[in-house]
């Protein structure tokens, strides 16, 4: 039995000018446009979280509370977080535009994968470490607020009044925590989405090409 | 400068668009997404074409990036019209010695080799343009041996869709 393969090979190489033929202008013209491919998207989509993560910084920090801080006893581990917090964005600044520069079109297929998918896990440890950042400074604020606070008191009261005051203290941090945590994943649906949509391909794409090395 | 470059590149690639077309043929199934398709490899190959040094053939540096485009950084277009099945007007161009059978099983197996996954139809084109298991395995980044392993499967996978 002939080798259908082969059949289809001599087919193919005999159609071989049976496609359509542009232009020069019509090439050149096409040079000039915008890309529209996945790293585009990265990258845009990194960006985007980059201005936003960093605007909810600049929004958050005014004169008043710098003074909120220091009457509520946290500025000193504010100040620490926002020093770490700059210094690992630094970081990320190199990382992404490390990442970004590798990515090139001509290396083989598996190894362009590679790098796309170590670029959108770059942009997660992003995702992850500012939600942390954002929990401690959320956490410690709530620290500030309930014992030093204007409302501190009023708390307290109705904590002594609810006549249980562990049960109270208990379902207020269980709110706090249960809040929290809404929020948490509301964000992991949200990349999770964002992501899947635009990886799934290549992720599948990629785990076959793996696994043939085994 | 820049306009030099330009024009040699514009120049070689209208030379050897054929190989672009080919791939957008075998990832697209309508003449939109072909075009996009083949827009969207133009773009990349201009992008990489100032790190083209000429250590290889134009149209071998042609196929990496045509490919890699087509399998890692196209998203497909989501409209998909399905008004011509596309594949009936870029393959059904009769050749001299027409024959209605094998022309009934190319079409056949021009279909099956369409049903393959992204990775399955790179080693296909590859293996159609008469590419050597060297070259696909550099191109895809796989050895040599999983390359000649992977095209023995397709092939099986291939005949199991011909004859379910």
């Amino acid at each position: 039995m002939m080798d259908e393969l082969e059949l289809l090979k001599q087919d193919w190489q005999k159609k071989d000018g049976a496609h359509p033929k542009l232009t020069y202008d019509e090439i050149y013209k096409m040079i000039k446009k915008k890309s529209s491919s996945i790293v585009k998207w990265i990258f845009y989509i990194s960006i985007m979280e980059f201005v936003f993560w960093a605007v909810l910084n600049l929004l958050s920090y005014s004169k008043e509370s710098l003074e909120l801080e220091k009457t509520w006893h946290i500025y000193e581990i504010t100040t620490f977080l926002t020093i770490i917090n700059y210094l690992v964005l630094i970081y990320f600044i190199y990382k992404f535009y490390n990442n970004y520069k590798r990515i090139s079109y001509t290396e083989s297929s598996r190894n362009l994968m590679k790098t796309i998918l170590k670029v959108k896990r770059t942009v997660t440890q992003y995702v992850w470490f500012n939600i942390a950042i954002f929990v401690a400074y959320l956490m410690v604020s709530l620290y500030g607020n309930l014992n030093y606070g204007i409302n501190s008191e009023k708390i307290m009261e109705a904590a002594s009044r609810a006549g249980n005051e562990t049960l109270f203290w208990i379902m207020l941090l269980g709110m706090i925590v249960l809040c929290i945590g809404i929020v948490l994943a509301l964000i992991w649906l949200f990349y999770k989405l964002l992501y899947g949509i635009l990886l799934n391909r290549l992720r599948k794409n990629y785990s076959e090409l793996r696994r043939l090395e085994v | 400068m820049n306009k030099e470059l330009e024009h040699k590149f514009v120049t070689e690639l209208e030379d050897n668009q054929n190989i672009v077309h080919k791939v957008c043929s075998l990832y697209t199934s309508n003449r939109d997404a072909h075009n996009d398709l083949f827009q969207e490899i133009t773009i990349q190959l201009w992008r990489a074409y100032p790190k083209f040094r000429g250590e290889s053939k134009f149209s071998t540096w042609m196929y990496r990036v045509a490919l890699n485009t087509a399998i890692t950084l196209y998203r497909k277009s989501k409209r998909r019209i399905k008004t011509q099945d596309y594949d009936s007007v870029i393959f059904k161009i009769k050749s001299d010695d027409y024959d209605p059978t094998q022309e009934q099983q190319l079409q056949l197996m021009y279909k099956a080799v369409r049903q393959l996954g992204d990775i399955d139809k790179a080693l296909v084109f590859l293996y159609l343009e008469d590419k050597d298991y060297k070259e696909i395995s550099e191109t895809l980044g796989i050895s040599e041996v999983n390359a000649r392993v992977k095209m023995n499967r397709i092939k099986t996978k291939l005949r199991t869709i011909l004859n379910p």
